[in-house]
């Protein structure tokens, strides 16, 4: 119950009889860790413990059947001298990010715009935006997405009604992974209605004073909506390319879990899954999860480091 | 006076000569494209099988029938009204799982005082940017280990442990809303933690139970890659693997019966949106999280 | 019956920021006592404090002969009225006032017993079915006051409870309050950054500033004699002159070289700087038996029908006094009015603000 009462530094004070100080300890924050029993059991055991072993695992050479054999950082240098696959799963997801989530947040902010300023049928509007991104990462999307672009699906029905006649877009290494991209950009809602919640909260009045000071509607653009923004854009920006290098479902399903044709739809966490459940490396795909998370504490990292340059926070 | 700021050319919006029925067209336009395939898969699963490809971009069938939905149902040798129930079981009991450890949590991070809860909000915050994957591993080696592979515990048990932190974070914010002085007049009336929890902060804080419930239940409804790691026998599948195996085990040859399974797999989740997409707009909005 | 509290060199601090420094206060039995100050002075905390909303970092807290620093809230017979009034908004206004009393573990028939005479009492009966966001803001304050009754507590504590009503109910609610003391008989504690409702309802009045006490006494004794110039200052409307000053012999000031008798013995060497403090109901325009100031130029004349307030620039400085005069006066912009004051209710502060008593 006084468990609420110690922002102050903890009652050091003899409180009586031996053994008040823990009493009065318990007596302060008991509660607050009976309450948060739940997320510590889960930490320890769900996510610290399996981290520091997996972090340890990637020191191994590891089958699942016999115990781990400690083989130093071979996993980490096998990564980057002696396989392909892996700097083609580099590849592949960095080319994913670097199209998807530009694209995806520019359609996200484009459609914001246009929504913006209480129009009427917002509601409307929104909810049919969003609901892709809930749909999102389910395996029906996946197969219809393998279907649309299928050789004789329907982009290439469409296409052939202006005479194109289109390739098998999934079959074909030089397109499948943008197939994929398109997929990405379609499920634009979600960073949308967060792009909204940030416009509603520029004040009109500013767009009222600026544009008595006659700026045009691209000055007040780049001047106004963009820099108050910017905090929005950065947090968009960053969600989103963490999940987009955590994408696993659409290229499984679309390219029948073989990160196929010729690896050209092999994202990182597919190859991953592969060493890990197909091959039962274990040692091997513990080293490629921490090289991802390596690779996105670096990414964030830089891009914090980027936000003096272009975040606009109010102080 | 107003009216003379109205006005002024450029004051309504950024876009001033997208205004009005154009601006609608334009949108129109966009929500035509972005729903066209959803509707090209439910025309495709209402098709007679011979009809689906060569060339139909339209959206009418030459003629409907249910037979699609009756093959798929029975495609494989378990049907996928079982996938249906299982997925039901395990989506319930996890969200159950996510709402109550999550709003336990969320309500002493947001709502109690204890040595080091600073430390241990700012970990919490940490495991949101934390891949999965890193865990993965030993996790699943554990699960082995307590015999749950081919059970469904490995999907349902850490819900109740709280492992999603984008759950706990999305209650603290709105629990962090709630006036703290109720939490003082009921002390003040004698209630204990656990009372005000029960009585104070839960019964004021449904719409955020809603939202994480609603979320939770689609993104397990929705989850691929937990079941396709721990589930192996086909009587114990999700829908989502069921949907997987269908296409393994039929290839193109019966692209209107998976068509039909997927339009079903979807339904549930059509159904959720339609009747709550407020709060899931809303939740995502405060939160910004995710998709 | 009533109950008595006392506080021991009671101490708050957060880190190393002290917000409560060593505050002694003895609390007599039925009085109705108001702490008073200007935001951040301190005064909410206190009374959190001795609620037991905020732990105690030094000195003891004493409620009837016993120490109660680590009592939990609840166990301290003590009930609060905060100022957003925190009704459960999802409880109904029986609800409310019932859920202490469930929380306690009382019978139904007892909590109805109770419920229905506290709302006989502040006549909030017809409300008992609505929830709190369905009354008016007046409404909310019976019903916040009426949950605090229901559990017959021994000290009642009051945290702002009017600053959000309008300035109308504000007295309605003043007097209200005035009188539920008079029937209970119990121990109060009332806090407000206001000095009027402060004079209007104490029987003592604890003026705090930066986590101190500058004085504790009845309304009257703080207005009469404060003790020092913060006190002097904040007691009384509109606020009282203040005028530097320099010592001019034992018993006398210099003010712009004319002489002041003090009326009381002056410490200090002559030529030593002082304060010299002025109500500004207690200066007149009219020759009386007190001294003169000289002529001041009239700056901004207030008619408020009772009385008639002067800003004026005396010739001896540049700051202008404030000047209440009785009734209505012929007084205009501009004018030249000859000042008047009574040596005997003239205050006098050392430069570290402390008051020279008579």
């Amino acid at each position: 119950m006084a468990a609420y009462d110690t922002m102050s530094k903890p009652d050091t004070r003899k409180q009586g009889a031996a053994g008040g100080w823990l009493a009065g300890a318990i007596r302060r924050n008991g509660a607050g860790y009976l309450f948060l029993a739940p997320w510590l059991i889960g930490f320890f055991c769900l996510t610290l413990g399996p981290a520091l072993a997996s972090l340890y695992l990637s020191f191994t050479n590891f089958d699942l059947l016999s115990a781990p054999e400690f083989i130093g950082a071979q996993n980490y240098v096998r990564m980057v001298t002696a396989d392909p696959r892996f700097i083609a799963s580099i590849r592949v997801t960095l080319v994913y990010v670097a199209l998807s989530v530009p694209l995806k947040l520019a359609f996200a902010l484009a459609v914001a715009m246009v929504l913006n300023r209480g129009m009427r049928g917002l509601p409307f509007y929104r909810a049919i935006f969003y609901l892709p991104s809930l749909l999102g990462t389910s395996v029906a999307i996946a197969v219809l997405w393998r279907q649309l672009f299928a050789a004789d699906g329907l982009v290439n029905s469409l296409l052939a009604q202006i005479g194109i006649e289109g390739p098998s877009w999934i079959s074909n290494p030089n397109y499948s992974l943008y197939t994929l991209v398109v997929l990405s950009v379609w499920q634009f809602g979600s960073p949308m209605i967060i792009f909204l919640a940030g416009l509603r909260q520029i004040p009109t009045d500013m767009y009222e004073a600026a544009s008595l000071d006659g700026a045009s509607p691209t000055r007040q653009f780049l001047r106004i909506t963009l820099p108050l923004l910017s905090p929005v854009i950065f947090f968009n920006f960053v969600i989103q390319t963490i999940e987009a290098f955590k994408a696993f479902t659409p290229a499984f399903v679309i390219s029948g879990g073989s990160g196929g044709p010729i690896n050209s739809t092999l994202f990182y966490t597919l190859y991953l899954y592969q060493e890990a459940f197909s091959y039962f490396r274990m040692g091997y795909a513990s080293a490629l999860a921490w090289v991802l998370v390596v690779i996105i504490a670096i990414f964030t990292a830089f891009s914090f480091l980027t936000t003096k340059y272009w975040v606009h926070y109010d102080d | 006076m107003t009216d003379t700021v109205h006005d002024m050319p450029g004051r309504r919006s950024a876009y001033p000569r997208l205004t009005g029925g154009l601006r609608h067209a334009v949108l129109i336009a966009i929500s035509f494209v972005m729903v066209y395939p959803i509707l090209w898969m439910v025309s495709g699963s209402l098709r007679p099988a011979s009809e689906l490809f060569g060339g139909d971009a339209g959206l009418i069938p030459s003629q409907v029938t249910v037979q699609a939905y009756r093959d798929g149902w029975f495609g494989l040798q378990v049907n996928f009204g079982r996938f249906f129930v299982n997925s039901l079981i395990i989506s319930v009991l996890a969200t159950v799982g996510n709402v109550i450890a999550a709003s336990l949590v969320a309500f002493a991070f947001a709502r109690l005082r204890f040595y080091g809860q600073k430390f241990w909000f700012a970990l919490m915050l940490g495991t949101l940017m934390l891949p999965y994957h890193v865990t993965l591993i030993p996790q699943y080696v554990l699960f082995r280990e307590l015999g749950w592979v081919n059970t469904w515990w490995p999907l349902i048990l850490p819900k109740y442990f709280a492992v999603d932190a984008f759950f706990i974070f999305l209650m603290v914010q709105f629990f962090r809303a709630i006036p703290r002085e109720l939490d003082e007049a009921a002390r003040m009336d004698g209630c204990s933690a656990w009372r005000i929890y029960r009585k104070i902060i839960l019964p004021l804080s449904m719409p955020v139970l809603a939202t994480a419930a609603i979320f939770s239940f689609i993104w397990t409804w929705e989850d691929f890659f937990g079941p396709l790691i721990y589930i192996s026998e086909m009587s114990q599948y999700t829908v989502q693997l069921g949907l997987r195996s269908f296409i393994d085990s039929s290839g193109t040859s019966s692209w209107n019966a998976l068509f039909a399974m997927s339009v079903l797999s979807l339904v549930p989740i059509f159904l959720i949106f339609l009747f709550f997409q407020r709060l899931l707009i809303e939740g995502i909005a405060t939160t910004g999280m995710k998709r | 019956m009533a109950t008595t509290i006392e506080l021991n060199k009671v101490e708050k601090r957060y880190g190393a920021h002290d917000v409560i420094r060593g505050i002694d206060l003895q609390i007599k039995p039925g009085a109705f006592t108001v702490f008073v100050g200007p935001s951040g002075c301190g005064k909410s905390t206190l009374l959190r404090m001795i609620a037991g909303l905020e732990t105690i970092s030094g000195g003891d807290l004493v409620i009837d002969g016993t120490r109660v620093n680590d009592v939990a809230a609840s166990k301290r017979g003590i009930a609060m009225v905060f100022q957003s009034y925190a009704l459960y908004p999802h409880m109904s206004v029986y609800k409310n006032l019932a859920f202490g009393l469930e929380t306690a573990g009382y019978k139904r028939d007892e909590i109805d017993r109770r419920v229905r005479a506290a709302a006989e009492t502040l006549q909030i009966s017809d409300y008992l079915p609505r929830k709190p966001k369905a009354l008016s803001g007046g409404q909310r304050q019976r019903v916040a006051i009426g949950r605090s009754i229901v559990r017959d507590p021994k000290i009642f504590l009051f945290d702002e409870p009017l600053s959000n009503l309008d300035a109308e109910l504000r007295v309605q609610m003043r007097v209200e309050i005035t009188k539920l003391h008079e029937r209970l008989g119990n121990t109060m504690i009332y806090v407000t950054h206001d000095q009027v409702e402060a004079m209007t309802m104490a029987d003592q009045i604890v003026v705090l500033r930066a986590g101190q006490v500058m004085q504790a006494g009845s309304p009257l004794e703080l207005y009469n004699s404060p003790a020092n110039q913060f006190v002097a200052g904040f007691i009384g409307s509109p606020k009282m002159n203040f005028v530097p000053v320099r010592i001019g012999d034992a018993t006398g000031i210099s003010l712009n070289g004319q002489r002041l008798d003090a009326t009381r013995p002056l410490a200090g060497a002559i030529g030593d700087p002082l304060t010299l403090g002025i109500r500004p109901e207690h200066i007149s325009i009219n020759e009386g038996a007190g001294q003169s100031l000289g002529e001041a130029h009239v700056e901004l004349v207030e008619h408020l029908g009772g009385s008639t307030v002067l800003h004026a620039r005396p010739a001896f400085g540049s700051e202008t006094l404030t000047v209440v005069l009785p009734g209505q006066q012929p007084c205009r912009n501009g004018d030249k009015v000859p000042l008047w004051i009574d040596p005997a209710r003239c205050h006098f502060f050392t430069p570290d603000g402390q008051a020279l008593r008579g």
